[in-house]
This record gives C-alpha cells, structure tokens and sequence, in this order.
C-alpha cells in the first residue's frame, strides 16, 4: 500500500483487544445499561473507550480535551442507553457516532479558523506519536489495507473528514476540487471501505 | 443547498461523517425520513466509519475509568422514549400539522405584535417585506421576537396544537426547513410557587432544557423561539422546582413529535 498516506500508516503497538464492532456482547451491555447495571457499564467502558479516546484524540489534537469528550461520550450512553435503538445500526456504531459528532461539535465551536489550517498542517505528523492504541494490531492494519484501496481522492477526503473533523466544503477547499466530487468521493470511498471491511 | 433527489442522497457519506454544514444537514434528514436506501446506506456506512475510529484506539489513563464509573452513578438515566409514548395519560395523537393559514399567520403576529409597539417593525421583517432601519435598534428582547415573526412567516410554517395532561393546549408553530419553531401555550394550570413550567427537546442524543415558561394571566406562556432541531427531537413540557432543573424530574405533560 505505497499510496497509504503516512498517518494511516502507523500500526498499533498494543495487545490485541476483540474488535468491538464485531459482537452482540456490547448490544447486551448496553440493555443492561439500560437498566441501570453498573457493571455492565464498566464492560461497554472496557470496550468502547478507547476507540472513543481515539476518534476524539484525532478530531481534536488535544489531548486533555480528548479525554473531556471521551467521559462525555460514555456518560452519555449511560444516560441514554434506554434510546439506543438497534433497528439503527450496531451499539458500536451509535457509540462512535455519538464521538465523532461530539468532537466535531467542538472542533466547529471553539476552534477558529486558523487554528485549524494548522491543525490541516500538524495532522500527518502527530499521528506516530497518537497511535499508542490498545486495539488489535489486526484491527488497524485491515482499515489501513482497505484505506489503501481507495482511490487518493477518496481516500484524503474520507480522512480529512473524519479524521480531520472538515466539512465537505472545507475539505474540498482543502483539496482544490469541487464540493460536488468532494461530496460523491466521500460517499464512494465509505462504500469501498464498508466493502472492504466486510461489514454488514 | 438541497437540489435534486440524485443529489440528496451523494450526501450521504459527508453525513455519516458529520461533515455537512447545517443548512444541509436540515434538508438531507428531511430526506433520510422518507428514504430507506438513503437509511440503509447510512446504517451501512456508520458501520464502516466506525472501524475507522476503532483504528485509531488509544488506551486512556487509568484514573480516568473510575472517575467515569463513579459520575455515571451519581447521573440519573433517561427513560426510554417508548414506555412515554404507551402512557396512557399522554393522550398523545399522531402528529397533525396543518399549514398555518393566512389568517392564523396574521393573528399571531398581531399578538406578537401587541407586547410592544416596537415590534410592528419586526412584524414587516417577519412578512418578507423589506426591512426597515428599524432593525439596527432592535434590543436583544426585541431579537428574540424577530426570531419569533421569522418562523411565523416562514413559507414552509406549520401548526400543531396538542393537550396539556394538566389542563391547557400547547400550539407549536414550525419551519422544518429553518428547523426551528415557536412554542406558546394557553390555559396552562396554576402551579404552586415553588414549581414552573419546563420545556425540553428529547431526542436520541438525550434531553436539553429549552427555557422556563411563566404563564401569564390566562395561563398564556410563550411565545418561545426552539431552534437548532434535529432528527428524531420531541418537544416535551414538564413541571420542575421553580429554578429549574438541568433534567426532567417528573413525567411529561405533554409531548410534540416535530416529524423531523
Ligand atoms: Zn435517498
């Protein structure tokens, strides 16, 4: 994968952990959240944490910040586990759309505008030293392998916006190209990664 | 923004990655509500995005796990939307907007208008007709009944009326194309000193306090300017200490599904 941009590239050095995603144990947790079962919401914390810490580590480069939304994050699902509804996508899913969206909230309330041509700046950079992830070696090397087979276009937008935390505008701004092809790449490359990863 | 069917539904992989700008967002939820490749693509692709967080982990500082654990134990949890919906005291009908007539649309603006002689001018704004140097005087108050004659001059309004479980009616005027509306109600009961009226949006993500309602004589409350509604937001009225509370402590009075 020599068109893997470098701040994908990085592997995890930790042990491996289940890949979160994958299972129905974190769906039962989160019922049993529901209910007000404190240890089952120490086996959702287990599990989800630290791909929450993740996301928000990458949205917003700061780290204490990271961890503010990553509490935030888990105590919202505390006190909304009796609303997640499964019809709508995987317990996993809903947890890190919960993440990303807090983090992107914030990124778009508090930064300004130069802040964050510079954080564009810093993003390819800062990754080696971030990547100190507990998930599966595994893991982080099957997103790379499929990032890889995106195209280039898709796959920096892809990552400008969710990694970065940009707009499509922004991102097409960033790109010198057309928020119309900015918007169709962004949806073509998701699709070639969800194909890739094999999800449902 | 907006555009074709064809092009709503490209939008989908900026959404699931929380990357399209407000005006957008509006109108491609609206879509997602009546679209269920558009959903499933959007279950599909949240999938995807995920894993794309779950490769960049970092394990958190170990002090953080019992500070998490120990504020979830002392956060109280939301009930779940559906057993509020089975209430039987709800009394809750399905959804019914009506378009707001012309001559609905005029008396409210003429209450609107009746707080303050000022506000006339806000009114013109509120029609769509030009507006007047009047504006630039506007006070902050007077925003907020700007804000107020916008929605109800929106070419998109709709009204909803709905019961209050302990007497009056709630009327909810809205633009779901500018996601925001206007909350009055009449009639409200009489509470004792210590309690008000609360009004909350509850949605998937939890609930958020709106403002507190003072009725007037008449049980008149409102009008109050809701904004920033998103997908699968209701509108919820409860009785709380007179301060307020930062979440519901008693069962709604009245639930608004906003159909967004
Ligand atoms: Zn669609």
């Amino acid at each position: 994968m020599p068109d893997v941009p470098a701040d994908d590239a990085a592997p995890g050095r930790a042990e491996p952990a289940r890949p979160a995603a994958a299972d129905g144990g974190l769906e039962r947790a989160i019922r049993a959240v529901a209910r007000g079962d404190e240890r089952a919401f120490t086996t959702v914390y287990d599990q989800v944490a630290a791909a929450v810490l993740g996301t928000a580590r990458r949205v917003l480069r700061d780290p204490a910040q990271s961890e503010e939304v990553m509490q935030e994050v888990l105590l919202e699902v505390w006190r909304t586990a009796a609303r997640f509804d499964p019809a709508s996508g995987s317990a996993f899913s809903w947890i890190m759309m919960l993440a990303h969206r807090r983090a992107v909230d914030r990124v778009r309330t508090e930064q300004r505008a130069a802040d964050r041509q510079l954080r564009a700046a810093r993003a390819s950079i800062e990754y080696d030293e971030v990547i100190d992830a507990v998930e599966s070696r595994l893991e982080h090397e099957r997103v790379r392998r499929c990032l890889g087979s995106l195209t280039d276009l898709q796959r920096e937008s892809v990552t400008l916006a969710y990694y970065g935390g940009y707009s499509y505008p922004e991102v097409a701004r960033l790109l010198g190209v057309a928020v119309g092809t900015v918007k169709t790449r962004m949806r073509d490359g998701l699709i070639r990664l969800r194909d890739c990863l094999g999800v449902e | 923004m907006g555009g074709s069917r064809a092009g709503l539904h490209t939008l989908v992989g900026a959404y699931v990655m929380d990357a399209v700008p407000d005006a957008d967002r509006a109108a491609f939820e609206r879509h997602l509500t009546g679209c269920e490749p558009c959903r499933e693509e959007v279950r599909g692709l949240r999938e995807a995005t995920a894993r794309l967080g779950a490769a960049v982990a970092i394990e958190p500082r170990p002090q953080l796990r019992d500070q998490t654990l120990s504020a979830a134990r002392r956060l109280r949890q939301l009930p779940p939307l559906v057993a509020q919906r089975r209430d039987p005291r709800m009394a809750r009908r399905p959804a019914r907007w009506t378009r707001l007539s012309g001559a609905v649309r005029q008396s409210w603006l003429a209450r609107l208008a009746a707080t303050a002689a000022v506000i006339l001018a806000v009114v013109v704004v509120g029609l769509s007709l030009h507006l007047t140097s009047m504006q630039h005087r506007l006070s902050s108050d007077e925003q907020g009944s700007h804000a107020i004659a916008a929605v109800l001059g929106a070419s998109d309004a709709k009204m909803m009326t709905a019961k209050v479980r302990t007497g009056g009616m709630a009327t909810v005027v809205m633009s779901h194309r500018a996601r925001e509306l206007v909350f009055t109600a009449s009639k409200l009961s009489v509470l004792p000193q210590s309690r008000a009226y609360e009004l909350w949006l509850m949605g998937p993500a939890g609930d958020k306090p709106v403002g507190m309602l003072a009725p007037a004589h008449g049980g008149m409350a409102g009008p109050m300017v809701v904004r920033g509604l998103v997908h699968g937001d209701r509108l919820v009225l409860t009785v709380e200490p007179v301060g307020g509370s930062p979440q519901p402590t008693t069962s709604p009075i009245v639930v608004i599904g906003l159909g967004i």
